[in-house]
């Protein structure tokens, strides 16, 4: 816990409290023996959280850059409309 | 204009996704793209290599919509469906989101908020899930989709890696 809590402008009680919260989500293990909890970093979990959210972000981005397309074609559909429309008049 | 770098997909609650993007077009259109049949079809099309054989949508507080993407290579569907809460032309929409294969406890709530700054349109899609867990399974096994996808295409590239015919 201290040489966890080193590194960070935080007081100790504050770092303890991220570290259940983590805890919680899975995201890190903690071991023990006489003296320490050492602490473990869960790869896994953490590794599928960010690979659904690269795919989910992927999936949007490949839909919007259709839907950019799509509005610069009704864009042009509208503009040609009202000089049609100008014309006209 | 495009505007890929303003796209942003945030969790900003334990229940929620956010996804964010400007627009280079007035709102009204905007709204229509998302809220048309005929327009939603064009560019809400799945992951690569689905198609959208139906799309309903009775945009109207109470008024239902419904959505099927199938896979062209092996003819497997996703369905989703749901009802408006709120239609507020051409700010803000809500409604239900559920999946036919339910992966997930109950429905989503989504809402989508157009906001217009000198002719740009940000465009913010929130879906509120009943938890984290119905979250997380929810966006996953869509991941699964879209990982089979990315597998086509990975299958695509390989014999212009090997120098091998396909």
């Amino acid at each position: 816990m201290n040489e966890l809590a080193e590194p960070f402008a935080m007081s100790q009680p504050a770092v303890s409290r991220h570290l259940k919260v983590l805890e919680r989500a899975g995201l890190i293990s903690s071991g023990s023996d006489a003296q320490r909890r050492p602490r473990k970093l869960e790869a896994r979990p953490l590794g599928e959280a960010t690979a659904w959210l690269e795919t989910y972000r992927e999936y949007w981005e490949a839909s919007f850059a259709r839907l950019d397309d799509l509005l610069n074609e009704l864009k042009a559909t509208q503009s040609k409309r009202e000089r049609a429309a100008t014309r006209k008049r | 204009m495009f505007f890929p770098d303003s796209f942003e997909v945030s969790l900003p609650s334990d229940r929620e996704i956010r996804v964010t993007r400007d627009f280079d077009a007035r709102r009204g259109l905007v709204f229509d793209a998302f809220t048309k049949p005929e327009l939603v079809r064009r560019w809400l099309l799945g992951p690569p290599g689905w198609t959208m054989p139906l799309c309903e949508i009775d945009l109207r507080v109470g008024g239902a919509y419904r959505y099927i993407w199938r896979s062209e290579k092996d003819g497997s569907q996703m369905a989703v469906g749901g009802v408006f809460r709120e239609v507020t032309p051409p700010e803000r929409l809500a409604a239900s989101e559920a999946f036919d294969d339910a992966w997930y406890s109950g429905e989503a709530l989504g809402t989508t908020e157009f906001l217009e700054t000198r002719g740009i349109t940000r465009t913010t899609i929130t879906l509120l899930y009943e938890s984290r867990e119905a979250r997380d399974t929810a966006r996953r096994s869509g991941m699964e989709y879209g990982m089979a996808a990315g597998y086509d295409r990975l299958e695509a590239l390989l014999p212009t890696l090997t120098g091998e015919p396909a």
